[in-house]
């Protein structure tokens, strides 16, 4: 069934509204402030999509973000919530930045790379296996687990960094050998100069379709997303429903951990306390702008870049925890613009079942 | 001639692209039982919808006791004393059943605390007017398919609504139950009730309607009185062709081997929520048609769960062509050749929104030529509309079955199990779906057929047995009378340790 224009129009109406809605509470904010909207508006976008500098800025602070919301997506086409990110990528954090430090200095860097990102990503994938075995096998809610996992990891990463990884005098571990760290995009755009966007943004790209043509074209994925859809119908057809859930939560941590690469590997080159935090929250808001496609996932996690980029250009004028009000109204005005918004007609549950 | 309660004057309304009612007129009156027939997709939920405000009608008026239903809202449409009983049950499964029955038009005392005792004397008062039971208190999950309609008619009757639209209430009902709900509904409509009735059973129009009107693809083809029309002049309105003949039954090949074997398989049962197994034995040998026959609710969700690999049992074995597989999950199972068709297709046999391509390859093992494989099932089993893109809900309820059976028939098969094989399902789509068992059997399949519809049963089977109370407790040839099964549903003839 070929979609119409209008219905294609009608499905955009979200992020659409999203960013105007952004827009005119941005103005608010900076008239409240005293500030001239217009100036603050212009200020924010030459702040953040106006110089090079402030595309590579976006694109960095983005990187997380869409790894987080891959992650985040990934357990949602499931049918399971996934509230752990942020722990599953704090704990893929520190292992990095620890495993990076006794990699042989002697390996080239992309083995020493690939090892450092592989034990993130099985750091990640084996922090959520916890609650994915907790509700395969005894039905414990992966919401209530997940963020219960959030506050472990929290409070563990604070033990063992203050108890035995952290620099004396300091919460961050030690530093990264260079065969470690991820070069900066500047490397071959020279306008990213000076911007920490590294090549951890390709990579999260790179995992986008791969997931998404994971989901689409292998069977595994394809029944991945049936679970999703109706799991008492895939159980009755001989699909392996536990399996499958398992296989999307600890995927989903996987790629949660690997989000270290954007921020451990491409920026600072070690881990400290508190780095990278609030991504994993943040993708949820990614994956549900994203509504599961995978270039409204990347656009996503680009807006809400900007938004963090363009907070902190706009500070002088207003405050950059604008920005954060401002992230919040996206997401309330997408919630709404989806409940309002004509969905497919093959979505509507009021529609009589017969009528072919 | 009394003025009409309902008169739909030249309405049409359509869904995206598809006209699902196309410039109906129709006048029903009060006092009468109006019977409304036609294949799935031909419009009648769609009508009923116009008339119980579900559907604001996109041309046309409706009028209500001769006022246009405006605003065309169920709420609106509630007021003007319509109630709707729902072909899917609209129950809330985490409630009881007469928290069900209250929901929405709770009775309260002078403090405004909810008055179970009066909604409770309502309640008892109208299931002695339908002359059917169900256990208030236990939880609607815990029902089974015909207590949760007879909730729902329930929920219409204590609301005194005076124009009752039933769609398709006999569906999952014996035919014993629905003599019953006739006759209510009967008193009913001597009360002073317009009461109209969605069927596919011809034989409930004949016997029960006063008036009948036929719908096909969107129009009202046919209105008249039930005195002046025959089955096959409604056959021929319903399809605008002469009918396929029914299908014939492959010759007994009698119990020589077997394809699918049950022996002493027993399932504890966990108070109301789930009926127990005991002791059930059977043999299905190859090319044979086995039938289980029962009132709804007496073991036989059970029995094929246990058999699909859903629900474990306690104790006895599982065989597939004389192999165990007791101990095998489901998917092991369909390895060895064993098929299972659950009885509610939307829940456990359709992701409804999928795309029909997706539901027809659910559980295929090979990647390789699914194009070709769903190309050939819905060419075999006449899926439409023939677009594997569109997603199954926009399927009708036939040809939803249609879809599970091609999915589970279309392969080579050593053992299949069907339960409700053609519920809520059109005389055509039914006709195909008897004709593709009776294939799968002369193919050299062991079939099994579980249905609370006797006559399917008697026109299918090889043999049935009557399951009552979690027990085989009868095996009958299929020319049996009626009478005698209805006997043995009820329990009347218990045979210990089961039959065969």
């Amino acid at each position: 069934m070929t979609r119409t224009i209008g219905q294609r129009a009608a499905g955009l109406l979200p992020p659409w509204t999203a960013v105007a809605a952004a827009i005119l509470v941005l103005n608010l904010l900076s008239w409240s402030f005293g500030q001239a909207p217009a100036a603050t508006l212009s200020t924010a976008i030459a702040g953040s999509w106006g110089t090079m500098y402030g595309v590579g800025q976006v694109l960095f602070k983005a990187t997380p973000l869409l790894f987080a919301g891959i992650a985040v997506d990934v357990a949602l086409r499931a049918g399971m919530f996934n509230i752990g990110v942020e722990g599953q990528m704090a704990v893929g954090s520190v292992v990095a930045a620890v495993v990076a430090t006794v990699v042989p200095v002697a390996l080239p860097a992309p083995v020493a790379i690939s090892i450092v990102l592989l034990t993130a990503a099985v750091a990640g994938a084996i922090w959520a296996a916890i609650p994915a075995v907790m509700r395969v096998l005894l039905g414990a809610h992966e919401v209530i687990t997940t963020i219960m996992l959030n506050r472990i990891a929290d409070a563990l990463i604070a033990m063992l960094i203050t108890s035995a990884l952290a620099l004396p005098g300091t919460v961050r571990t030690a530093d990264m050998p260079a065969n470690t760290l991820l070069p900066r995009l500047q490397v071959w755009i020279h306008g990213f100069v000076g911007s920490a966007a590294s090549v951890a943004f390709p990579l999260a790209v790179v995992v986008l379709v791969t997931v998404h043509a994971w989901l689409k074209l292998t069977r595994s994925g394809r029944e991945t997303v049936w679970v999703g859809l109706n799991a008492d119908a895939c159980a009755a057809e001989g699909v392996p429903v536990g399996w499958r859930r398992w296989m999307a939560l600890t995927l989903s941590g996987a790629v949660a951990g690997l989000a270290a690469s954007g921020t451990v590997m491409g920026y600072k080159g070690y881990y400290e306390m508190g780095l990278g935090a609030g991504a994993g929250f943040g993708g949820i808001a990614v994956a549900f702008l994203g509504r599961g496609h995978p270039v409204g996932l990347l656009l996503a996690a680009l807006l809400f870049g900007t938004l963090a980029q363009a907070g902190l250009a706009i500070n002088a004028q207003v405050p950059r925890e604008a920005m954060g009000v401002l992230e919040a109204v996206v997401i309330i005005a997408t919630a709404l613009a989806t409940a309002w918004s004509p969905a497919p007609a093959s979505r509507t549950t009021g529609a009589p079942e017969a009528e072919p | 001639m009394p003025s009409p309660a309902v008169c739909l004057d030249r309405v049409s309304r359509r869904f995206g692209s598809v006209v699902a009612v196309r410039n109906a007129s129709l006048d029903l009156v009060r006092g009468r039982i109006h019977g409304l027939i036609g294949e799935n997709g031909a419009g009648k939920s769609t009508l009923l919808g116009l008339i119980g405000g579900m559907h604001p009608p996109d041309a046309g008026r409706v009028l209500i006791d001769g006022e246009p239903l405006v605003p065309a809202t169920p709420a609106h449409a509630s007021r003007r004393g319509v109630g709707f009983v729902h072909q899917h049950f609209m129950l809330v499964d985490a409630f009881t059943g007469i928290e069900n029955v209250m929901l929405g038009a709770e009775p309260v005392d002078s403090l405004h605390r909810l008055d179970f005792a009066a909604a409770r004397r309502q309640a008892e008062k109208a299931m002695n007017d339908l002359g059917a039971r169900v256990d208030l208190d236990a939880l609607v999950a815990e029902l089974g398919v015909g207590e949760r309609q007879t909730l729902e008619i329930l929920r219409v009757l204590v609301r005194g609504a005076s124009i009752i639209l039933l769609d398709e209430p006999t569906a999952v009902l014996t035919p014993a139950q629905a003599d019953r709900l006739f006759a209510a509904v009967r008193r009913m409509a001597d009360a002073g009730a317009c009461v109209v009735v969605v069927t596919h059973r011809l034989r409930e129009v004949l016997d029960h309607c006063d008036d009948v009107t036929v719908m096909r693809r969107g129009k009202v083809v046919m209105t008249c009185t039930v005195a002046e029309t025959n089955a096959p002049a409604l056959t021929r309105a319903i399809m605008g062709a002469e009918p396929p003949p029914p299908v014939e039954r492959p010759a007994d090949p009698g119990m020589h081997g077997s394809a699918l074997a049950l022996s002493h398989v027993s399932v504890a049962g966990t108070g109301t929520a789930r009926t127990a197994l005991h002791d059930v034995s059977f043999v299905v040998p190859p090319g044979r048609i086995v039938g289980i026959a029962g009132i709804e609710g007496n073991g036989q969700t059970e029995l094929v769960r246990a058999i699909a690999g859903l629900l474990p049992v306690d104790s006895g074995e599982i065989l597939v062509h004389g192999q165990p597989v007791t101990r095998l999950g489901v998917g092991p199972r369909r390895l060895s050749g064993l098929i299972v068709v659950h009885a509610d297709r939307h829940r456990d046999g359709l992701m409804l929104d999928a795309s029909v391509f997706d539901n027809l390859v659910l559980g295929e093992r090979g990647g390789r030529h699914q194009r070709a494989l769903v190309q050939r099932r819905m060419n075999r089993f006449g899926i439409v509309p023939s677009d594997p893109a569109l997603p199954a809900r926009a399927l009708s309820g036939g040809n939803q079955q249609k879809l599970v059976t091609a999915r589970a028939l279309d392969r080579p098969v050593r053992a299949v199990v069907l339960s409700q094989p053609t519920r809520g399902v059109d005389l055509g789509a039914a006709r195909a779906i008897h004709g593709a068992i009776c294939a799968a059997a002369s193919a050299g399949a062991g079939v099994l057929v579980v249905s609370a519809d006797l006559a399917e049963l008697r026109a299918l089977c090889h043999e049935v047995f009557v399951i009552a109370r979690g027990r085989l407790v009868a095996s009958y040839p299929p020319d049996t009378p009626e009478e005698v099964f209805g006997r043995a549903m009820l329990g009347g003839s218990v045979v210990a340790g089961g039959v065969g």
